[in-house]
């Protein structure tokens, strides 16, 4: 008894959905907050007066507008790095669970065709 | 501890062995794709801005990616070669995932035995935060050492200036073997907090969202 369950558990492990809404605020939460860490770490260093803090990071304003390694840029940055991250959680859950789909619908037409 | 040893001989270990080695493939299959993808679109993102051959940050990848560059064959190979790094790693991370959460595996579903048809009827998913980030940590950490100890051995490790820069968010990093050591240590630490707090917000929102079913 006690190993059918424990083979039922494992299965339903496998096959678990990934929540894709979780998945998205999760992946934005972290990204904005590194995002904004990013920034935020290098405008805490010190540097020299008229040294160009960040101008690696600050080179990402060619793809994000707005973005600038400044406190207020921190902000801007934390709200992109959100909308990306949620998009790259939203995209990895849905692709996550639509290959599961897809290796379960090949297993089940390859046991279809062993039982034939 | 006897009955540890009496409830692991009760698991299909072959068939949790199976399993692990299902979704990893899975994982691989998926992020290797995603990886391929991002990178083949950045490529072309960027010969549409500022042409063929432009260079830049992103022709930097050739570093690692032989035969890339910023141009339409170049995009193609970037995507093969971000496949199989990525891939890799992936498949790598729930190997060592799977491994780590061994047994538990089951304790991760939001109700263990909720669905009658685990395999049509899936139950939902939830995160391990611990093996979670030994997982990722580890293979982010050997992925940094093995980046540095490349740059060392092909002789270019004084021009890395933008491996370096890594020393702004990792104190003590350094092109070296040394360097790269002491930053593959502080990355593991830092994924680890990551990976915490990504699987603490996920089954969050997970139990809020599930909570009347």
């Amino acid at each position: 008894m006690s190993r059918s369950i424990r083979d039922h558990e494992i299965l339903s492990a496998v096959f678990a959905k990934m929540d894709v809404v979780a998945m998205s605020v999760a992946v934005g939460s972290l990204c904005s907050l590194l995002f904004f860490l990013a920034t935020a770490v290098l405008l805490m260093q010190t540097a020299p007066e008229n040294y160009p803090v960040g101008a690696h990071l600050s080179d990402l304003s060619d793809y994000l507008p707005g973005y600038s390694v400044s406190w207020a840029g921190a902000l801007i940055g934390a709200c992109y790095g959100f909308l990306f991250g949620a998009l790259a959680g939203f995209f990895a859950g849905v692709y996550w669970n639509l290959t599961h789909y897809f290796a379960l619908g090949v297993m089940l037409i390859s046991s279809a065709q062993l039982a034939d | 501890m006897k009955a540890m040893i009496h409830d692991v001989d009760r698991v299909n270990l072959k068939l949790l062995k199976t399993a692990i080695r299902f979704n990893a493939r899975i994982l691989g299959l998926t992020a290797g794709s995603l990886a391929a993808v991002v990178i083949y679109i950045a490529t072309q993102a960027s010969i549409v801005k500022w042409g063929d051959d432009s260079g830049g940050y992103l022709g930097l990848l050739a570093i690692f990616f032989p035969g890339y560059s910023v141009s339409s064959a170049g995009a193609w190979i970037g995507a093969f070669w971000a496949f199989i790094y990525f891939g890799t790693c992936s498949w790598l991370s729930y190997r060592v995932y799977g491994k780590v959460l061994g047994t538990r595996i089951s304790a991760l579903l939001l109700s263990p035995v909720s669905t009658a048809n685990p395999v049509l009827k899936p139950s939902i998913l939830q995160l391990h935060g611990v093996s979670l980030g030994v997982a990722i940590g580890s293979i982010a950490a050997l992925s940094l050492l093995a980046s540095t100890v490349w740059l060392v051995v092909r002789g270019t490790a004084g021009e890395s200036v933008h491996a370096a820069l890594f020393s702004n968010y990792i104190p003590g990093y350094s092109v070296s073997i040394m360097g790269g050591l002491w930053g593959a240590i502080e990355l593991f630490g830092l994924v680890f907090l990551s990976c915490l707090l990504l699987a603490t917000v996920y089954n969050k929102v997970v139990k809020i969202r599930h909570k009347t079913s």
